[in-house]
């Protein structure tokens, strides 16, 4: 599935996009996967699937097609 | 009579003289007069918002020039909101301006907010995004949200038509978080943030267009890629006066003699760490897992809170108040504190 990273997360990551190659995953289940790859702090962003914001501890099952996106807030203006 | 500067923008049929009497009747308020106010507000006041409010504490710096495009190096240490509201007026002599050389804080802003219809989000900083939210929410204003992170920024519509806030993306404030002085911004991204900011207010009041509500907008000015993120709306009850009175004023503290027996003595030290504390209605819930075991805590007590040393006290106070607590104080004393007042009165 693809996975894409917008503010600072793309910076601590080095990449706006990869690709994760695992099946039958849940939500809450690439994240912590995520969070501990890239010692991300759950606090620090919010979740969306598919271009819709999601409680990342929702029990959702991902298929291959889907498109995660995580979003750091923005501070400045 | 409206006035034939606006002929152009009349002539729309979107807004004709009674859209131009409706902007004539506005009254919005731009909390910061930084790079998205100086952009948000030199275009609002063209189109001719009647009341135009600005609150920002800051004194212009150097620094701000690049992109702050109000300013010129001989304002430098000179008011923020007073030098835009200054330069803007003689511009726009129609408009009234209203100038606010303060930061908004837990103490002014509900008493601002009450005095006009919409609130835009300019500052640089979340936890004024994050008060601003709140204050919007008890006074009932919509308010439209900008943010920039070096060549992204993100648009939203929050409090308009039963639309959601700011918390329904971002539950509870991050712990790390970049300004642009951290992390840097170009003069074009920020404008542009404020010219979407500008173009959703003039849509509010002109009753057009679809606003960015229940979705935020994040464009990507590197790309020019704009991608729209839809959410839930979820309403956040625990948003009360008091709440809002507790969470940005002071932390409310209370000594042990003072407490009630009937109250709750929370303990958010980790399990093990010592010295073991003995009192009545003890309860202990390390800080790190408070959040997921908040039904151990009942909502009808008084929480005491305590720990080694007192900071842990006041992150676990946040944590109860933003799930709807509201008798919450945190102990002057800490373990070993009380161990000692316990030892006197025995």
């Amino acid at each position: 599935m693809r996975i894409t990273y917008f503010g600072e997360l793309a910076d601590i990551t080095g990449k706006t996009a990869e690709e994760l190659m695992i099946k039958g995953e849940t939500l809450h289940e690439v994240i912590s996967y995520l969070s501990s790859t890239y010692n991300l702090t759950s606090n620090d962003f919010c979740v969306a699937v598919n271009h819709k914001l999601v409680a990342m501890d929702k029990d959702i099952h991902l298929n291959e097609n889907d498109e995660v996106a995580l979003l750091s807030p923005f501070a400045g203006g | 009579m409206v006035d034939s500067r606006y002929t152009r923008q009349m002539t729309l049929p979107q807004v004709g003289e009674s859209g131009q009497e409706k902007l004539a009747q506005a009254r919005v308020l731009i909390v910061g007069a930084g790079g998205l106010g100086n952009a948000v507000l030199p275009y609002l006041a063209s189109s001719g918002i009647g009341t135009l409010g600005v609150i920002d504490g800051d004194a212009v710096s150097l620094c701000n020039l690049h992109r702050q495009v109000l300013f010129s190096e001989s304002d430098i240490a000179f008011s923020k909101s007073e030098i835009a509201c200054k330069k803007l007026s003689i511009q726009f002599p129609a408009i009234e301006f209203k100038s606010y050389s303060e930061f908004l804080t837990g103490q002014n802003a509900l008493a601002i907010f009450r005095d006009y219809d919409l609130i835009v989000d300019a500052t640089d900083a979340i936890d004024a995004r994050f008060l601003i939210n709140d204050a919007s929410i008890l006074t009932n204003k919509p308010f439209v949200h900008a943010s920039v992170y070096r060549f992204q920024f993100q648009v939203a519509v929050f409090n308009a038509h039963q639309s959601g806030s700011y918390r329904c993306l971002y539950p509870l404030s991050p712990t790390n978080r970049q300004t642009c002085a951290e992390a840097g911004v170009m003069p074009t991204t920020v404008a542009m943030a404020g010219l979407y900011q500008a173009n959703e207010v003039l849509k509010y009041f002109l009753e057009i267009g679809q606003l960015l509500t229940n979705e935020m907008v994040l464009v990507d000015t590197l790309t020019n890629r704009q991608t729209h993120f839809a959410y839930d709306t979820q309403h956040h009850d625990f948003i009360t006066p008091s709440f809002f009175a507790r969470t940005y004023t002071t932390i409310e503290k209370i000594w042990l003699e003072q407490t009630k027996q009937i109250g709750i003595f929370l303990d958010v030290r980790n399990d093990g760490e010592l010295p073991s504390v003995t009192l009545e209605n003890y309860l202990r819930i390390p800080l790190t897992s408070l959040a997921i075991q908040l039904s151990l805590v009942p909502k009808n007590k008084e929480i005491y809170i305590f720990c080694q040393s007192g900071n842990r006290s006041i992150d676990a106070h946040h944590v109860l108040i933003e799930n709807g607590y509201t008798n919450v104080y945190c102990l002057y004393e800490t373990a070993a504190q009380i161990n000692q007042v316990n030892s006197q009165i025995s």
